[in-house]
């Protein structure tokens, strides 16, 4: 499955002025995204997830059989592309609903039995990743707060996975997650990649994105600055990279 | 109260709980109430006569479950045209169906009645969702544009109201406001109710979740408008015939109870059982100071206390038990 090209973007511009941005992003491929704070990566993540309408140019998912152009969040969806929101208290949980409403709501007619839901199902669907993510929540019926933030955060993964995309986009997906938990999620990136997902992460860690991925594209000034793949990626060249220094 | 407790209730499962303490307040002032009432006027509150009481709470209760969903979706979300929709479907329900055109079947009025509010919910949920009008003013619009129309067609009371209809007042008024506890029981079991929850709970968590947003919204609304029709045929068979000045009057009373029975107003939590409590603890309220035959005026006033006391206590529970977690 080495090369097959999962999401295409070609001559995507982020801002007036920048250059245009032409990717693509490979199934069981983790790209990673890096950059100093609004320099364009998050955007690019967003227009990714159909969040963010592009200046211009053009993003397209190639899942297998048929190829999709991204314009709208609920399509890119549709088309295999599942997200993960950077800031969890603010986009990505339900506070007052308990951990299995906020796992499935993203894909809630997948429990119903003649349109009404079953929770057994549910139950079911919900403990295979509670599972696959070690997720510890003694109570699936209680209050999604009562969790620690990272298993919050693996109940959003779970959210996102059950969709079963073929691109996976993380924005800072460990950010406020503990260290035990953070290396079960690479685990958990890491094998999705080896099943053939293409995953691209965005990371305000440039330890992270040397640990996960073979490419990282660092952004400066709304614009890729600069594509480091393999034994070329360390954290000095990525850190120049991000100030825009010379190579 | 709410056989989807029933079902889930293993033990004392932590919904039942938070459930229990967020509608617990509303459900201690229920048997106070009660028991102040039987205390008071043993007479009126036989249990011979429990099904003339029911009859008089059921438009309230009605109105109260109208409110709810509305209220659940969040972001200022409210419908006060609740009130003038009830007496709008009183009006046309008995002046223009029944007496002008002949129409006295119930296979005939009753999706009339319910149309009526699905129609005048699909206006508010598309001012309020796709115009984005803020709820509060869309859905006053859409009150005084009832009021006025129902004044307009009917200038002042009118009766009869069908038979079948007015022997929905008693006892078996416990009939419609079942339906409405049976439909709103399936739709918890639909995966809408999640999506309504979920929007109210953190509507841009909903968005990123893939949820069609503008769509739940606009849905509650026409849930609400339908409750709202059902709410009105219970009014019209309670006073048994049509008046255009009664409806208003549920508006807020509705809403106090709503957030009496632990609904919070910011969306995302509590159930239609909890507005259902709440609206029966004003109905107790109203018995018991009438008993004392205070004068109406006073009656405003303990409704005011009662839902600002109960909101505050709400609030502290809630802070209560984050700080035990």
């Amino acid at each position: 499955m080495a090369d097959r090209s999962a999401l295409t973007v070609r001559d995507l511009v982020i801002a007036p002025g920048a250059s245009a941005v032409t990717q693509t992003i490979a199934s069981g491929e983790i790209v990673g995204l890096a950059g100093l704070d609004g320099h364009g990566q998050e955007l690019f993540l967003k227009m990714l997830a159909g969040l963010a309408p592009p200046l211009s140019g053009s993003i397209e998912s190639a899942v297998p059989g048929s190829s999709h152009k991204i314009t709208g969040f609920r399509g890119a969806v549709a088309s295999g592309i599942a997200y993960l929101p950077r800031d969890r208290r603010a986009n990505g949980i339900f506070p007052t609903q308990s951990v299995l409403d906020n796992f499935a709501v993203s894909t809630l007619s997948r429990d119903t039995r003649f349109g009404l839901i079953s929770p057994a199902a549910r139950k079911a669907r919900y403990d295979a990743y509670r599972e696959k993510l070690s997720i510890v929540a003694p109570r699936p019926d209680a209050p999604i707060t009562t969790l620690s933030g990272g298993n919050q955060q693996k109940v959003l993964l779970a959210r996102a996975l059950a969709l079963e995309p073929a691109i996976l986009l993380l924005n800072d997906p460990t950010r406020g997650v503990d260290v035990a938990t953070r290396h079960v999620l690479y685990d958990v990136f890491r094998g999705l990649a080896a099943d053939g997902m293409g995953l691209v992460i965005l990371s305000s860690e440039i330890e992270e994105i040397l640990l996960l991925c073979r490419r990282v594209l660092v952004f400066r000034e709304n614009e890729v600055a600069a594509e480091i793949s393999g034994e070329a990626m360390n954290t000095d060249s990525v850190i120049t990279a991000m100030f825009g220094r010379a190579a | 109260m709410n056989p989807r407790l029933l079902v889930r209730a293993r033990g004392m499962n932590p919904r039942l709980l938070s459930l229990s303490r967020s509608v617990g307040f509303a459900v201690v002032l229920l048997v106070i109430l009660l028991a102040v009432n039987l205390i008071l006027s043993p007479a009126r509150f036989t249990p011979g006569s429990w099904g003339a009481l029911v009859g008089l709470a059921a438009p309230l209760i009605g109105a109260a479950i109208a409110s709810t969903p509305v209220i659940l979706a969040g972001r200022g979300g409210i419908d006060i045209s609740v009130g003038p929709l009830m007496g709008f479907v009183n009006a046309v329900v008995i002046q223009v169906l029944f007496l002008k055109a002949g129409i006295s079947s119930p296979l005939l009025l009753v999706p009339a009645a319910l149309l009526i509010g699905a129609l005048v919910g699909a206006a508010n949920g598309f001012l309020a969702t796709v115009v984005r009008i803020q709820p509060i003013v869309a859905t006053l619009g859409t009150y005084l544009i009832l009021t006025g129309v129902t004044l307009t067609i009917l200038p002042a009371p009118i009766g009869p109201a069908p038979a079948w209809l007015k022997a929905l007042a008693g006892p078996w008024s416990i009939l419609p406001l079942a339906v409405m506890f049976l439909v709103w029981w399936l739709v918890r079991r639909l995966p809408y109710y999640d999506q309504l929850m979920a929007v109210g709970s953190d509507d841009r968590a909903a968005y990123t979740a893939g949820v069609d947003v503008t769509r739940v919204r606009f849905i509650a609304y026409v849930i609400a408008g339908i409750f709202g029709g059902c709410a009105g045929l219970m009014l019209t068979a309670l006073i048994g015939s049509a008046d255009p000045n009664i409806g208003p009057t549920y508006t807020l009373i509705a809403i106090a109870a709503v957030a009496l029975g632990g609904v919070s107003l910011a969306g995302g939590r509590g159930g239609v059982a909890g507005a259902a409590i709440g609206a029966i603890d004003i109905f107790l309220l109203q018995s018991v100071l009438t008993t004392f035959n205070v004068s109406t005026f006073v009656l405003q006033i303990a409704y005011g206390a009662i839902l600002v006391l109960a909101v505050m206590l709400t609030a502290l529970q809630e802070r209560l038990a984050m700080r035990a977690r």
